[in-house]
């Protein structure tokens, strides 16, 4: 049983028994509550309040209510073109692949048991908690000029010169790709857990086939935890700075780097401000519209 | 029989497609480790084994100072989000208030906003009211990262906890604070130690937040990687990045041991 179903259980009384919260939780609760608001939601909020700042001389902070931040965004071809529309692509395409190659390593870790499941389970959510600069070095090996990857295709005589790989775009999908399996991985176990195992002997003795069990109920029973890690990857891939950051260059401007090179490099707060508002607006409307999509779809297949 | 060739087919293309993508998933960090202790380093074939590269690279002033950063700050946030998040999860599992559902949602909303945005956020505020460009503001974003790390652990740990031994010892005459002390914490133990250690983890590794809110004189030590490798790599920064994944390691397979990684990673238990 999850910790959540747990608290849930305990709520389980109608909410007019439930008493406001008296003196000693509001003490448990207060200091956490209170560091949350200070340093989470008061720098949130004052991004927003700067981003209708106006910038003086290139970067100097004028307190203003203006819009100019926002036009100059959103009203210059070139940031549509090579950042909002580059990130909508390489988030989304990102996104499936990672979604593709996700799906079949969680069936195969949910099928394994005992200490193999353990090992196998550990050994893929363990990049999560291996830092980024870390898996990003060992890429960097690999893909450079005269790296592993380029060494074996020149060897094989695919190429004849090294290709560019690293600092471009291939590499910050590899990464994107590489960085999101685990945790679609992730989503997707808890989802291959519930399935009862009768359920699927039922359908075998039914006489469906392996393609017939995966498509009729392996698939749709798990359908809600792949829309769960749908949904968190793209957010994180659409907003991504560090990977572009690390293994990019100039042409892999996604809309979370412009943020981070507007604000570190450029020290422009007010339009980074105003790019970061935009780039959660975008996101929440691909999402909303994701969604909406995906209940269509479960209407028509129920026949509604 | 078709069938159950056919059966086989699927299985055994399954098996194989699964084991490329766990050497795709695993090569980078063999790789790195490979070339950490190889005498010759990035050139092929192999030269033997060797530990020059950990002794250069920890000779080094900037990875050694890293360290120290990047140690201070793991165990400072890791202390103070338990702190904070221990009375939090004490609330949500022991008492019925009204907006406990929200609270445990306000809490875990750390992890819906993207670090992009909470960097930006924490660096913009903080420069503003005077706290730029210190230990504290690194660490005031590092214990906004793990905060809700810990209150998913604790959490967990407070809901399979035995209440009746708590009860018991109050019968035999303990004082409430007593048997908080001598019962309810050593029985918690485990879980604070798996909460304090992916705290630290996350904070030990973290590039996303620190990369905004680091300054010249406090660096932690992924960062100071970063600025080593943008102009040189060298088995050097393999032994240093490999260093750095040991220690990750060690974390990962003790929390597991404790906590089980799935339950604390999963994403969707915070809504």
């Amino acid at each position: 049983m999850s910790v959540d179903s747990l608290i849930e259980g305990r709520q389980a009384s109608p909410p007019h028994h439930l008493r406001r919260p008296g003196l000693l939780v509001s003490l448990m609760v207060a200091p956490g509550v209170l560091v949350l608001v200070l340093f989470m939601i008061l720098p949130l909020l004052w991004v927003v309040r700067v981003s209708f700042y106006e910038t003086a001389q290139g970067t100097t902070m004028v307190p203003a209510w203006v819009l100019d931040q926002y036009v100059r965004f959103l009203a210059d071809i070139w940031y549509l073109r090579n950042v909002v529309w580059l990130s909508v692509f390489v988030s989304i395409v990102s996104t499936a692949i990672t979604v593709l190659l996700a799906y079949p390593i969680a069936m195969y870790v949910a099928r394994a048991t005992g200490l193999r499941r353990q090992i196998l389970q550990t050994l893929v959510l363990a990049p999560l908690l291996i830092g980024l600069v870390s898996l990003v070095f060992g890429w960097i090996v690999i893909l450079r000029g005269g790296g592993l990857f380029n060494s074996l295709i020149i060897w094989l005589g695919f190429v004849d010169a090294p290709i560019r790989l690293l600092y471009a775009m291939p590499a910050v999908y590899i990464l994107l790709i590489y960085v999101g399996i685990p945790y679609v991985v992730m989503t997707l176990l808890d989802n291959f857990e519930r399935i009862e195992p009768t359920l699927l002997e039922a359908a075998a003795n039914a006489g469906a086939g392996g393609w017939r069990i995966f498509a009729s109920i392996i698939l749709p029973l798990t359908l809600p935890g792949l829309n769960a890690g749908v949904l968190v990857l793209f957010a994180l891939n659409f907003s991504a700075f560090a990977i572009p950051l690390m293994v990019g260059s100039a042409n892999t401007n996604l809309i979370g780097l412009v943020v981070y090179k507007q604000a570190m490099q450029l020290g422009n707060l007010p339009f980074a401000a105003a790019i970061s508002v935009i780039m959660v607006a975008i996101s929440a409307a691909i999402l909303v519209i994701y969604s909406r999509l995906m209940q269509r779809f479960f209407l028509w297949r129920l026949g509604v | 029989m078709t069938n159950s060739i056919r059966q086989t087919f699927y299985r055994a293309s399954l098996n194989t497609l699964t084991y490329a993508l766990l050497f795709f998933l695993f090569f980078p960090i063999a790789v790195t480790i490979f070339v950490s202790f190889n005498s010759s380093g990035f050139l092929l074939p192999p030269q033997g084994f060797t530990l020059e590269w950990y002794e250069r690279a920890w000779s080094m002033t900037q990875f050694r100072r890293g360290v120290f950063v990047s140690l201070m700050l793991g165990i400072g946030s890791a202390l103070l989000a338990n702190a904070l998040a221990f009375p939090i999860s004490l609330a949500l599992v022991r008492h019925n208030f009204r907006g406990k559902a929200a609270l445990n949602v306000f809490v875990m909303s750390p992890l819906l906003v993207p670090t992009t945005i909470i960097g930006l956020a924490l660096y913009v505020f903080l420069m503003n009211i005077g706290l730029g460009g210190g230990f504290v503001t690194l660490l005031i974003g590092h214990v906004m990262m793990v905060i809700p790390f810990a209150v998913r652990i604790l959490t967990a740990s407070l809901s399979i906890f035995d209440r009746s031994l708590e009860e018991a010892a109050r019968n035999a005459g303990a004082s409430l604070i007593r048997s908080f002390f001598s019962i309810t914490l050593p029985v918690l133990k485990t879980g604070f130690i798996a909460s304090m250690m992916i705290c630290f983890i996350i904070s030990w590794n973290d590039f996303a937040i620190s990369i905004f809110l680091a300054s010249s004189k406090w660096t932690p030590l992924p960062i100071q990687i970063y600025s080593h490798i943008q102009f040189q790599y060298d088995a050097v920064s393999a032994a240093v990045v490999s260093s750095v994944i040991f220690l990750s390691i060690f974390a990962i397979v003790v929390i597991d041991r404790i906590a089980g990684l799935q339950k604390i990673l999963s994403q969707n238990a915070g809504n």
